[in-house]
């Protein structure tokens, strides 16, 4: 019986219904997007990232069409921590679905101040920590791309919290599985994987960037095979759960993640195709369980992943 | 319940090429048009299923029959341009806030190529409100002042302006604003940037209030992700209620899609 597939995942303490989380920054607070999709359908809404003091955003144009995809550089337009938790917050404990705050910051201890204030509150269910920030402290360099400024910031997160810690990083490095196990050692509860990639556009009529900050973050279709390796290799690096993300638009995309390693899926870009994308990814992924007679869509985590034993071997279609 | 907006496959009814790549597109969606307000858009998602969806504005909406008029610049509005009577199309709407013009008596809506299409309701919901509506609309050539008689059935008077002279007034259509007889009371504008920062200035000289319907281009539609922004004045009603960020100077990004697509000029800062 296709209804009786199990699509529940577990994320650190974090039990949801369905592995389909909507990508922070791409889904407002669920509410924009309540009237074209029942989010009592969907895992959990990543919200978008909040900083500790409020921020204006970058210059327009924001958004830039590019093959397979869009670069994007909104630069964290948010009211900051303190309007946000006086007028937003409270808001949340409507939605029919969990609500994962996401965090961002330019210093640790801004990173510590702003989780610890968040994660108090009972609306929010986990935190996801945006490292993709460059860090004001040392040269700007971005705590994501370094093990060892993603590791002092997750230490000093997890401090602050008891909540579900989900570490978002960054496609921009050239080891990802050492930053991987480092955000585990420090004390990370899950990993998404991946952030935008950089990237940027240029107006050759008018010989201008065509994003008003110049440069952006690439997501959509023209990534997906950046982040599947990327989970692939995060996957193997270390054993907490992992949100995949990248380009995914149906259920045969959200399957590459599952058998490279993820537990679960972010949702992002493809919500501007079709807020219809997320709830039909999880009805073509019963019918996928359903066809191959398996249960449980924990049985084809990490199964194309050789670092991954398990007792369950499914030899895939043709075995 | 009170309908509102949701994601929707319709039937393309008729397909119609006004001029070389305009193309109207009427498809049927009463449920749609009970609830359209004239300056609302859809997001129409491109029948291939690959590209993200794009903001068109509602043209006509009338009893069981929507549509919309569109100029194909890209691959999605080619998709678009490939549907057929009998296809579905898939939509999202109406979306955003549209004109405000309660008690307006004398009326001047200038609408440049096919920002044409966010203004017909507009046109017709003054006409029947007993107010005086003068079109100013311009294009490139006669040919592409498209549906003009459409118009002028509706009971507006018409102005037109072309670039190369084959119909009206040779440039600019604000040019024939700022030379227009009386004073009218209220502008509306749609079309491309440059025509409504033209017609801001025309406005603003006339002392008229103006507002624009803005085209910036968008991601999801529907205020979720904050990439359609434009600058406004932090004491606009429109303005998103933010506390004040270090180095803002009295203005805020507001998203296009949800606080507009239509802003008050006076109050844009860009
Ligand atoms: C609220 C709103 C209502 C709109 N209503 C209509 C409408 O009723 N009819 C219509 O034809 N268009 C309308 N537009 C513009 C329409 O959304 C774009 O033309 C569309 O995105 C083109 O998509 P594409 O993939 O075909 O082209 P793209 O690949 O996105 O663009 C192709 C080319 O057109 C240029 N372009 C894209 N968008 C615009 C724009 N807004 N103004 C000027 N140049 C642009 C691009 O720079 C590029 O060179 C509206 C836009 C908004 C925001
Ligand atoms: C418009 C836009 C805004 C985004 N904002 C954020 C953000 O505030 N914080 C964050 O961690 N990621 C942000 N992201 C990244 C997404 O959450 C996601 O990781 C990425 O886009 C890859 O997934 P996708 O290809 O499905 O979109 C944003 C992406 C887009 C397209
Ligand atoms: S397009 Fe996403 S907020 Fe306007």
């Amino acid at each position: 019986m296709v209804s009786d597939i199990d699509l529940s995942v577990t994320i650190g303490k974090l039990e949801l219904p369905y592995p389909t989380l909507m990508a922070s920054g791409c889904y407002g607070s669920g509410e924009e997007f309540e009237p074209f999709a029942d989010l009592s359908q969907i895992g959990a809404v990543v919200l978008k990232s909040v900083t500790r003091a409020p921020r204006l955003g970058n210059p327009m144009p924001r958004l830039v069409a590019t093959p397979a995809g869009m670069l994007n550089a909104i630069g964290l337009q948010n009211p900051g921590i303190d309007w946000y938790l006086e007028n937003e917050v409270a808001k949340f404990a409507k939605r029919p679905c969990a609500m994962i705050g996401s965090v961002a910051a330019f210093s640790v201890d801004d990173y510590a101040y702003v989780t610890e204030r968040l994660a108090a509150r009972d609306e929010i269910a986990a935190i996801e920590l945006n490292i993709s920030c460059p860090n004001v402290g040392s040269e700007g360099e971005t705590f994501a791309c370094d093990p060892d400024l993603t590791g002092r910031v997750v230490r000093a997160v997890r401090a602050v919290t008891d909540k579900t810690l989900i570490v978002k990083l960054s496609p921009n490095v050239t080891d990802i599985a050492a930053i991987a196990a480092e955000a585990e050692s420090a004390g990370a509860d899950a990993l998404a994987v991946i952030n935008t990639l950089r990237g940027m556009s240029i107006d050759v009529h008018a010989w201008k960037p065509r994003l008003g900050n110049v440069s952006g973050g690439l997501s959509g279709p023209a990534i997906r095979p950046v982040a599947v390796l990327a989970v692939y290799e995060a996957a193997r690096a270390v054993s907490i759960p992992i949100v995949g993300q990248g380009g995914i638009e149906n259920a045969t995309d959200a399957l590459e993640f599952f058998l490279a390693g993820a537990s679960a899926i972010a949702i992002g870009t493809a919500n501007f195709t079709d807020p219809r994308i997320p709830i039909r990814i999880v009805d073509e992924l019963r019918a996928y369980l359903a066809a191959r007679g398996l249960r449980s869509l924990r049985d084809i985590v990490g199964k194309a992943n050789v670092g991954f034993g398990s007792p369950f071997q499914y030899e895939g279609d043709v075995g | 319940m009170l309908a509102g907006p949701s994601v929707r496959d319709v039937v393309v009814l008729d397909r119609t090429e006004l001029a070389p790549g305009v193309v109207l597109l009427g498809f049927y969606a009463p449920e749609l048009v009970a609830v359209t307000r004239p300056g609302q858009f859809v997001m129409a998602i491109p029948p291939g299923g690959e590209r993200a969806a794009t903001a068109l504005a509602i043209y006509e909406a009338q009893g069981e029959r929507a549509s919309l008029l569109f100029f194909v610049c890209g691959a999605r509005t080619r998709e678009l341009a490939e549907l057929r009577p009998g296809d579905t199309l898939s939509l999202t709407g109406p979306l955003g806030n549209g004109f405000t013009f309660a008690g307006a008596r004398d009326v001047a809506i200038v609408a440049g190529g096919v920002g044409i299409a966010s203004v017909l309701l507009p046109a017709q919901m003054l006409v029947e409100q007993g107010a005086r509506v003068r079109l100013f609309y311009g294009a490139r050539n006669v040919d592409f002042l498209v549906d003009r008689e459409r118009f002028a059935t509706a009971g507006c008077e018409l102005c037109c302006a072309t670039d190369d002279g084959s119909l009206g007034h040779r440039g600019f259509i604000t040019e024939l604003l700022a030379k227009a007889e009386d004073k009218p009371d209220l502008v509306l504008a749609c079309g491309p940037s440059p025509m409504l920062r033209a017609t801001a200035f025309v406005a603003s000289e006339l002392g008229v209030p103006a507002q624009l319907a803005l085209e910036e281009s968008f991601a999801c539609g529907v205020g979720g992700c904050w990439g359609c922004v434009v600058p406004l004045d932090r004491a606009s009603a429109q303005a998103p209620k933010f506390p004040k960020p270090a180095g803002e100077d009295g203005f805020v990004y507001a998203r296009v899609c949800k606080e507009g697509p239509v802003f008050w000029a006076h109050e844009l800062r860009w």
